[in-house]
């Protein structure tokens, strides 16, 4: 157990025995089965994943269902949700910005803390708000990044926040212009 | 409180506010032992203490009229200084209860609130408002009532929902911070809202921190100190525009730097409120030069000896490591060893 601080500690994907029905997102081609636990085959099992393809794919009888892209899923999950009863357990499973997508989509719904399930999967790459002009900038994957909407080089501090599904970026060379430290992939 | 306050100051730009000898007198200076470490050292806000600073539950001083401005000015750039997620309302109006019955109790002559039933009257005579409102109703003020009050008293205040064993950061005025953004933390929890602090989460701070304030009862506010460095005395260091002040860290020189480096203290006081039963978190900040600190012989020679001691991540955290040399090279030649005073008291009542 690590140091309990602004980053979430996520768990490896399990049914929750006290569900009616259970809905499983990514945001990744196909569940990753390394950080899953659970039996799959079951018949109340819904799982969504994201192709990134335009024609998308139908629904197959095995409620497996592929959506053209994260905004995509993240649109129809809350239409989904505003028509679900209770006993659905949601889980997330994909980059962090993702689960934090679908938690904040969940919790508009009405679905409660103890409802929604996330895993860690695939990229550790980072969503990066940028301090200075409020854009939010995807997919970081080193100590630094370059916000797209003001041009500021970001030091992504090791800070998350939940309600924004995004770590903080402050910039970087603020003090003395041009001084910034070696860029390294730490996200990857 | 005999105060007199200064018309008009400013905390950017030219940057003219001064200390006058009667404020430096009554700074809160935060550091009882020549060592520091971070510790819970919470205690309760009760009237009285080292300095006058202490006599207040929401203190006042000489700056009040440019603090406020300086608010408003920031406020203009960035509306998004001041939030409150919406199930706070009860705790708004505890806010400005709270603040109104205290600043009036403590400062009859700047301010006076005068109630019949629910309509009350505020009177803030050094910013000559007069505004008469409904108690309860927020569209009877023109801002809605955390904002309303909280431009009007120094110091950054947050509202700290109490639910699931925890504290949430549901609401906030953080337009004076050191480094930290209302617009990223609200909303978090209490320990996650501490993240980026160094140091303190391994000494288990964060944990005795959060299980004394889950305690925290009405009618028995506590406080505490917490300081840091800040170039000029400018009130809005934030990240928001730490590309408009970070450029100064670097103007530091060993010839200007008594005149511009300035110790930031917090006096940060926690209240639990009635109706909401949420906690309201003052942060009343104070500045001061380093040519201004040194005047008290006592705060001087401390100050040294706990800059030269400092552990290298705090040092870190603070921003310091660009200038801290120069302030000890500054403090070092004022301090002859002796042995000080525990506590913060300045041990001596004129400069």
């Amino acid at each position: 157990m690590g140091l309990n601080k602004s980053r979430p500690i996520y768990e490896k994907l399990r049914i929750d025995p006290q569900g009616r029905a259970h809905l499983i997102v990514t945001d990744l081609e196909a569940l990753p089965q390394d950080t899953i636990e659970a039996n799959l085959a079951l018949s109340n099992i819904e799982i969504w994943v994201v192709a990134r393809i335009a024609r998308g794919i139908a629904a197959s009888p095995s409620g497996s269902r592929a959506f053209r892209s994260v905004a995509d899923l993240l649109s129809h999950l809350s239409f989904h949700l505003a028509r679900e009863p209770v006993g659905l357990r949601l889980y997330a499973a994909g980059t962090e910005a993702f689960l934090w997508d679908v938690a904040n989509t969940a919790r508009a719904a009405g679905l409660g803390k103890d409802e929604i399930f996330l895993t860690q999967a695939g990229s550790l790459r980072r969503r990066v708000y940028c301090t200075h002009c409020k854009s939010m900038n995807e997919d970081a994957v080193a100590n630094i990044a370059t916000c797209r909407a003001c041009g500021a080089r970001l030091f992504v501090r090791d800070h998350f926040s939940r309600r924004l599904a995004a770590f903080m970026g402050v910039m970087v060379d603020a003090e003395v212009p041009n001084e910034i430290p070696e860029i390294e992939v730490i996200y990857p | 409180m005999n105060i007199t306050l200064k018309p008009t100051e400013t905390f950017r730009g030219d940057f003219s506010t001064r200390n006058s000898d009667a404020a430096i007198l009554r700074f809160p200076f935060p550091f009882p032992e020549d060592v520091y470490m971070y510790a819970v050292n919470i205690e309760p806000h009760v009237p009285g203490g080292p300095t006058e600073a202490f006599t207040a539950a929401f203190d006042i001083d000489e700056h009040y009229i440019g603090e406020c401005h300086d608010r408003a000015l920031t406020l203009i750039d960035d509306p998004a200084r001041c939030q409150v997620l919406p199930h706070m309302m009860e705790a708004e109006w505890d806010t400005l209860e709270l603040l109104m019955e205290s600043l009036a109790k403590d400062y009859p002559t700047l301010f006076t609130l005068t109630k019949d039933g629910d309509i009350w009257r505020w009177q803030n005579h050094p910013l000559g408002i007069d505004q008469t409102f409904s108690f309860g109703q927020p569209e009877t003020l023109p801002y809605p009532p955390f904002e309303y009050i909280t431009r009007q008293v120094q110091g950054d205040f947050t509202i700290q929902d109490h639910r699931d064993n925890n504290l949430y950061m549901d609401g906030g005025m953080v337009t004076s911070q050191a480094d930290w953004s209302l617009n990223f933390d609200l909303g978090m929890s209490f320990h996650e809202w501490h993240g980026p602090v160094p140091v303190a989460h391994e000494l288990g701070v964060f944990d005795r921190a959060l299980a004394y304030l889950l305690r925290l009862q009405y009618g028995k506010p506590v406080r505490r100190l917490n300081w840091t460095l800040t170039v000029n005395p400018r009130l809005d260091t934030s990240p928001e525009n730490y590309p408009l002040w970070g450029p100064d860290k670097a103007t530091i020189t060993p010839e200007n730097i008594r005149e511009k480096m300035c110790l930031r203290v917090e006096l940060q006081t926690l209240t639990r409120l009635p109706r909401s039963n949420a906690i309201l978190f003052g942060i009343r900040g104070y500045l001061i030069r380093l040519e201004e600190l040194v005047r008290v012989k006592k705060y001087a020679k401390r100050m040294h000896r706990v800059l030269r001691d400092l552990h290298p991540e705090i040092v870190e955290y603070k921003g310091m490591p660009r200038y801290r040399q120069m302030i000890i090279d500054y403090l070092a030649p004022f301090d002859d060893g002796e042995i000080l005073s525990s506590g913060t008291q300045p041990d001596q009542t004129s400069l």
